[in-house]
């Protein structure tokens, strides 16, 4: 399998802490990797790195064997890379098909000018519909995402970054503040994507769902890499276990 | 009776370009700004320097729209590299730089302004017509804006930027985009001013004008066409319709504005909409 | 010695815009919203200082009358229009603001008339004093005296007592606050009390100095006062403190060595867009 992606000694600190302190690891083509790791593990900031919502103090990040990390995070959609938050974002003047379509129809808001000649949403709309009726939103179609309960909206977020056609996903705590059935419904429906073309990579607490559904797991402690390997032989790991109930 | 007739369509064909334009960058794209005057009066400066000059009616117009759309943008490079809360005192600043720096520049005419303009070489009633064929442009042109692709994505800008971000959209060349037809605009009505007015003065572009603008577009409504269009004649025609009214002008202003950012944030177009139903209630519905 | 006395000059002026500044930075800190109807509680304060005195004969009157009506008026500005607005974008109160500071303007023009009003008795108008070669208005002394005495007392206000320090906590954690019993709503209005009360003092001072209080007063004032906290860093008390006394000395120097390009009103604010550009959270903000 060819990487996909791969981050290089990343290093990023907030006014004096270290989130990341010489991250790396690479992502295979069409697999599912989960970025796990006690709290304030740099996993979110990880992430937000390689989506180019940071920018790193340094070390490189590669996609297709492209160094991306000057790429603002805009350009890294249009390279084919998705991103949903931790807390979910939904346009909240939008309604959820809306939504759907701005992202849907990514290709046409690359240029403004470009932009300003064309009119016609039916096709965006038509994608999107389809969205979400894999997704399992179409009922809420017309609704704002105000109406919406959490479990809808972090599936609105979900739709939202399919719906840019990427190659490669990344999900901040997708099922965060989830019930289990919740849970375990997304977690099946993202499981979908890797054979739908789309590696995922994802950041997550929820350690159940995650080692069921994951290929390969990277486990993050104090902004390093403690970890990496198949689910069940990381786990059992003495020091990954340390990591988890030695921090409190 | 028709110079009167001309006179009043020719402020309100003005008024409503730079209502228009403003809510292009304040109400389609959300950047805030409050020294817009700032841009009427580049585009004035620059066709009132340029009729002088003998230069050709179109020429100073088309010049006075560039030289504001441009300046325009490096301002918007301004509100990029600043937060979002310091852009409204930002584009303040750019007002008052504007007119610090035109009320000192003699070959401006300094504190006196520039006078002796030459005609538009229409009569008055035609001139009118033909600042009302520009407003009506503007108006197609917002409402073309607001229901293509672009009008779709400043929505998206407008509502939250970095959400924008992660579908894809380039922010800032969009800010910037806004902020460069929101001010060419300005510019436009600036320089069609030059030739009502035959003379300019550097307050013309003060803060107060800014807000006054801002006045326009929030009543009817920011981010509504049709509500910034009503609004621009109902406060033009108001102090024309009462002599109360044409004194107490500020202070009605300022009621109105306290009242409706209190009462109804939505403007005109927001009761409007919330009088129609709440089908039609969000704010893409109603061009 | 003239260049030092430029500097002395622009450190009083400094103190003055301190005053008004700190109130909009603590409004600012707290709520998010650029109090820009502040600017007519300075000119309140003026008004009620020179209109109390010129009744009763007393300055020392005039001054207390000056502050309490304007800390209630800041109190009442907040129950009235920010209050209710708090969910909304933070657009909608400024404009609000906006409205209410234009509407108190020109309830000031229609009372007291567009030319203003002025102390009968000033005995330290004229009263003079020389330190170390540079000539200082006891007014002048006054001020920074003022604003030293008020300011330094906040501080240890904020920092040695309990409802100091709950003030500090609500500015820098709300939630957190709140769960440690610190009450939202009455730190909130300590807030405008204080900074209201403040920008009263300010105003009777600059109407002391002048001689003359007229309804405009305040707009040049607060909109600089505006570019200084952002200057300073939204929401830092120190940070104001020290844009103020540097944009007071820069005003000084730049509108002697600037004469020629632009005014005085243009030098802070082109200060300010130039420090943006160079440094986007302002002087001494936070990026």
């Amino acid at each position: 399998m060819t990487a996909l992606a791969r981050i290089d000694d990343l290093h990023k600190s907030f006014g004096g802490v270290a989130a990341a302190s010489g991250v790396s690891f690479a992502v295979n083509a069409g697999e599912f990797l989960a970025v796990i790791g006690p709290n304030g593990a740099g996993k979110t900031t990880a992430l937000r790195l390689m989506a180019g919502l940071l920018q790193p103090d340094s070390g490189r990040i590669f996609f297709d064997d492209r160094d991306v990390t000057s790429l603002p995070a805009h350009a890294r959609v249009r390279l084919g890379l998705g991103f949903t938050h931790q807390i979910v974002r939904p346009f909240y003047s939008f309604s959820t098909i809306e939504n759907v379509m701005i992202a849907a129809g990514h290709r046409h808001t690359t240029s403004p000018w470009r932009a300003l000649t064309l009119r016609s949403r039916q096709a965006a709309r038509d994608k999107a519909a389809t969205i979400l009726e894999r997704i399992g939103l179409t009922a809420q179609t017309d609704q704002s995402p105000r109406a919406l309960p959490l479990g809808q909206r972090k599936r609105l977020e979900v739709a939202r970054a399919i719906a840019l056609d990427p190659r490669l996903l990344l999900l901040d705590e997708p099922l965060a503040g989830l019930s289990s059935a919740e849970a375990a419904t997304m977690a099946d429906l993202i499981r979908t994507l890797p054979q739908a073309g789309i590696t995922v990579v994802l950041v997550e607490h929820n350690l159940g769902e995650v080692l069921r559904v994951a290929d390969r797991i990277v486990v993050l402690d104090a902004g390093k890499v403690l970890a990496e390997g198949a689910p069940a032989e990381v786990m059992a790991r003495a020091d990954v276990r340390q990591a988890y109930t030695g921090t409190s | 009776m028709s110079g009167y007739v001309a006179s009043l369509l020719s402020v309100i064909g003005i008024n409503m370009i730079l209502a228009l334009s403003l809510n292009i960058i304040t109400g389609f794209c959300g950047q805030v700004s409050l020294g817009h005057a700032a841009f009427y009066g580049i585009g004035a400066y620059t066709a009132a320097y340029l009729s002088k000059l003998g230069v050709p009616l179109l020429l100073t117009l088309s010049a006075g729209t560039a030289m504001a759309g441009l300046i325009g943008v490096a301002v918007g490079l301004t509100s990029l590299r600043v937060r979002h809360d310091f852009l409204a005192v930002t584009t303040m600043g750019i007002g008052f730089v504007f007119l610090g720096f035109v009320r000192k520049q003699k070959w401006l005419g300094a504190e006196l302004g520039i006078s002796g303009i030459p005609a538009p070489g229409l009569d008055p009633l035609a001139y009118a017509l033909l600042i009302a064929v520009a407003a009506a442009s503007v108006i197609a042109f917002s409402l073309w804006i607001k229901r293509s692709w672009m009008g779709f994505t400043f929505d998206a800008v407008a509502d939250d930027e970095d959400a924008a971000r992660t579908v894809g959209v380039n922010v800032p060349a969009y800010k910037l985009t806004a902020f460069g037809i929101g001010t060419a605009l300005a510019g436009l009505a600036g320089g069609l001013y030059v030739y009502f007015a035959r003379i300019i003065l550097p307050d013309t572009f003060d803060f107060v004008q800014s807000i006054a603008i801002l006045t326009m577009v929030v009543i009817g409504g920011t981010g509504s066409v049709w509500g910034v269009v009503a609004s621009t004649v109902a406060l033009t025609l108001l102090p024309e319709v009462s002599r109360a009214a044409s004194d107490y002008r500020l202070l009605i202003f300022g009621g109105m504005l306290i009242l409706v950012m209190r009462f109804s944030p939505g403007g005109l177009a927001g009761m409007a909409r919330s009088f129609l139903g709440s089908k039609r209630a969000r704010r893409r519905a109603v061009p | 010695m003239y260049f030092v006395e430029l500097g002395v000059k622009g450190l009083v002026y400094g103190c003055m815009y301190a005053m008004m500044a700190v109130g909009l930075t603590l409004v600012y800190g707290l709520l998010r919203i650029l109090h820009i109807a502040h600017a007519g509680v300075f000119a309140l304060g003026a008004f009620i200082a020179v209109v109390v005195a010129n009744e009763t004969g007393s300055l020392a009157l005039g001054f207390a009358l000056a502050i309490v009506v304007s800390a209630v008026a800041g109190v009442a500005i907040y129950r009235f229009a920010y209050q209710p607005l708090l969910g909304h974008a933070a657009f909608v109160p400024m404009i609000v603001s906006i409205g209410i500071f234009i509407v108190m303007q020109e309830a000031f023009r229609m009372v007291f008339g567009a030319y203003g009003i002025a102390f009968d008795y000033n005995p330290y108008y004229t009263a003079t004093v020389d330190l170390a070669g540079i000539r200082l208005n006891y007014v002048e002394i006054a001020m920074v005296v003022a604003a030293t005495v008020l300011l330094v007392g906040f501080g240890l206000f904020a920092s040695l007592t309990r409802a100091g320090v709950g003030w500090r906590a609500t500015v820098s954690d709300p939630q957190m606050a709140t769960s440690f019993g610190v009450d939202p709503v009455r730190v909130r209005y300590l807030n405008f009390i204080f900074g209201s009360g403040l920008a009263g003092i300010a105003g009777a001072l600059v109407g002391l100095l002048n001689n003359y209080v007229e309804p405009t007063m305040g707009a040049l004032v607060s909109y600089k006062a505006l570019a200084i906290i952002v200057l300073g860093g939204l929401g830092s008390v120190r940070g104001t403190l020290i844009a103020s006394l540097i944009l007071g000395v820069v005003e000084s120097y730049g509108t002697i060595y600037l004469a020629d390009i632009f005014d005085r009103d243009a030098i802070g604010f082109l200060f300010l867009i130039v420090v943006l550009m160079v440094r986007p959270q302002g002087l001494l903000g936070r990026g």
